[in-house]
């Protein structure tokens, strides 16, 4: 049965796809970029057009209409929607643009004045609820998954282990420490002296803000297990007052070397593993 | 004259309560003019109070107040839980004496770091009082 709608976009489908990907054109330059639209991303509108073009043609308004979430139409939706997000367009955008295919279809259909258009408008209606649902949960699905990753990744941002010299680590400790980054911490430090096998680890306490007894004791722990593996370590970064405070807590790191700061530790680390920086020499000639 | 002083109430029920707790602390001693050295006592005896309280109650709220005077600075910490309370206080004040397996210094080690220190306990309620004072 050919509605007006499915008229419409028979006859006008070029024109009406040009109008669009225009409208889209100028959202993108709204966004401060003056460049015109990425091939992709003209590519990728003109196939979810055309699945929705396609989607029209093989229903009828009083189809119980039902978006396919495994359907062509809501695949390219979904990669679109990845790309926008990734790129930090935000969601408005992207449902904006969904909204002003629905505004363009109606206005062209209502300006046709057929009879019928009525039920095709609502037919639109109810066609574009769902792909805007469709948009907007894609985007919050993206969204969560990128923060989900950028938080693991801070994490393990936040807990570096670096090879300093030859069989010396360093591991600068940052911000916060409690159970879950303790484990995780002396897990990275274990892993890290089996694989330089490193004599010497130097912990530097300088980021962290607050040395307690909880603190004190996933320390201890961390530097049991590092000396398990035949590794020394040495502690700096501890601040005067942070000293003092340790010690009126009665925490005492046992056998531990201590330095003031992280370049005596340095030095320390170096004369324990019987090494030395030296001056490179003049070369006279 | 009615008493009013300015505090702040802090919900503690998680571990970030416990560094808002110990910034609020840190802000208060500094905005009195202490130093370093206090800021970093009262900060770790704040710290250690509220994950006590996390630990052993769940919940409870660490109030933090400026008591000072015209001839002495002071700061009141208060926190309070309605947990199980503390069922023997002087051997939960020994040195190593821990339920949980940790050091056991939370509580000794807080009254050496503090200038007063108060411990009120019975079964639904415990809470600690602590004062960090220094003449003007
Ligand atoms: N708010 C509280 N409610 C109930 N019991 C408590 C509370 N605070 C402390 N306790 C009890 O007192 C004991 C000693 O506390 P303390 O803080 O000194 O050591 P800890 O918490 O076991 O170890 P840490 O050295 O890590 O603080 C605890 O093990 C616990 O049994
Ligand atoms: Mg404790």
């Amino acid at each position: 049965m050919a509605t007006p709608l499915i008229k419409l976009l028979h006859e006008h489908r070029e024109e009406l796809l040009d109008a669009w990907l225009h409208h889209a054109q100028s959202i993108w330059s709204g966004n401060g970029n003056y460049e015109s639209l990425p091939q992709e991303s003209r590519l990728r509108l003109r196939s979810i057009f055309d699945d929705i073009a396609t989607l029209i043609a093989q229903t009828t308004p009083d189809d119980d209409f039902e978006l396919n979430p495994e359907g062509a139409l809501a695949n390219h939706l979904h990669q679109f929607v990845t790309e926008q997000a990734r790129i930090g367009s935000g969601a408005n955008k992207t449902i904006g643009l969904m909204l002003s295919l629905k505004h363009l279809l109606s206005t062209r259909l209502f300006d046709r004045s057929e009879a019928d258009a009525v039920a095709d408008l609502m037919w639109l209606e109810r066609i574009f609820d769902s792909l805007t649902q469709l948009t907007f949960t894609a985007f919050v699905d993206v969204r969560e998954h990128l923060i989900t990753q950028q938080s693991l990744s801070l994490l393990e941002l936040s807990t570096p282990v670096l090879r300093l010299w030859s069989r010396i680590l360093l591991l600068p400790l940052v911000g916060v420490i409690d159970t879950i980054r303790a484990r995780q911490i002396t897990e990275r430090l274990l892993e890290a002296i089996a694989r330089h096998e490193a004599r010497v680890t130097i912990l530097d306490l300088t980021g962290v803000p607050v040395i307690d007894t909880s603190v004190a004791q996933h320390l201890m722990k961390t530097i049991d297990a590092a000396r398990l593996l035949g590794t020394q370590v040495v502690m700096t970064g501890i601040s005067p007052e942070g000293a003092q405070t340790l010690t009126k807590l009665g925490i005492r790191f046992g056998d531990v070397l201590c330095r003031a700061t992280l370049r005596a530790g340095i030095a320390e680390a170096l004369l324990l593993t019987g090494q030395r920086i030296s001056p490179v020499e003049e070369r006279r000639s | 004259m009615p008493e009013s002083f300015a505090g702040t109430k802090i919900p503690v029920m998680s571990a970030a309560d416990i560094v808002t707790a110990r910034r609020v602390a840190r802000d208060l001693c500094e905005r009195l003019g202490l130093g370093k050295a206090d800021q970093t006592r009262l900060a770790t005896a704040v710290s250690e109070l509220a994950r006590n309280v996390i630990q052993y109650a769940c919940e409870g709220v660490c109030l933090i107040e400026d008591r000072s005077d015209s001839h002495t600075r002071r700061i009141r910490v208060q926190v309070e839980d309605r947990g199980p309370g503390i069922p023997d206080i002087p051997l939960a004040m020994t040195d190593g004496y821990s339920t949980s397996g940790g050091l056991g210094a939370g509580l000794p080690g807080t009254r050496r770091l503090v200038d007063e220190f108060q411990i009120e306990s019975e079964p639904g309620h415990t809470r600690i009082t602590i004062i960090l004072r220094k003449p003007l």
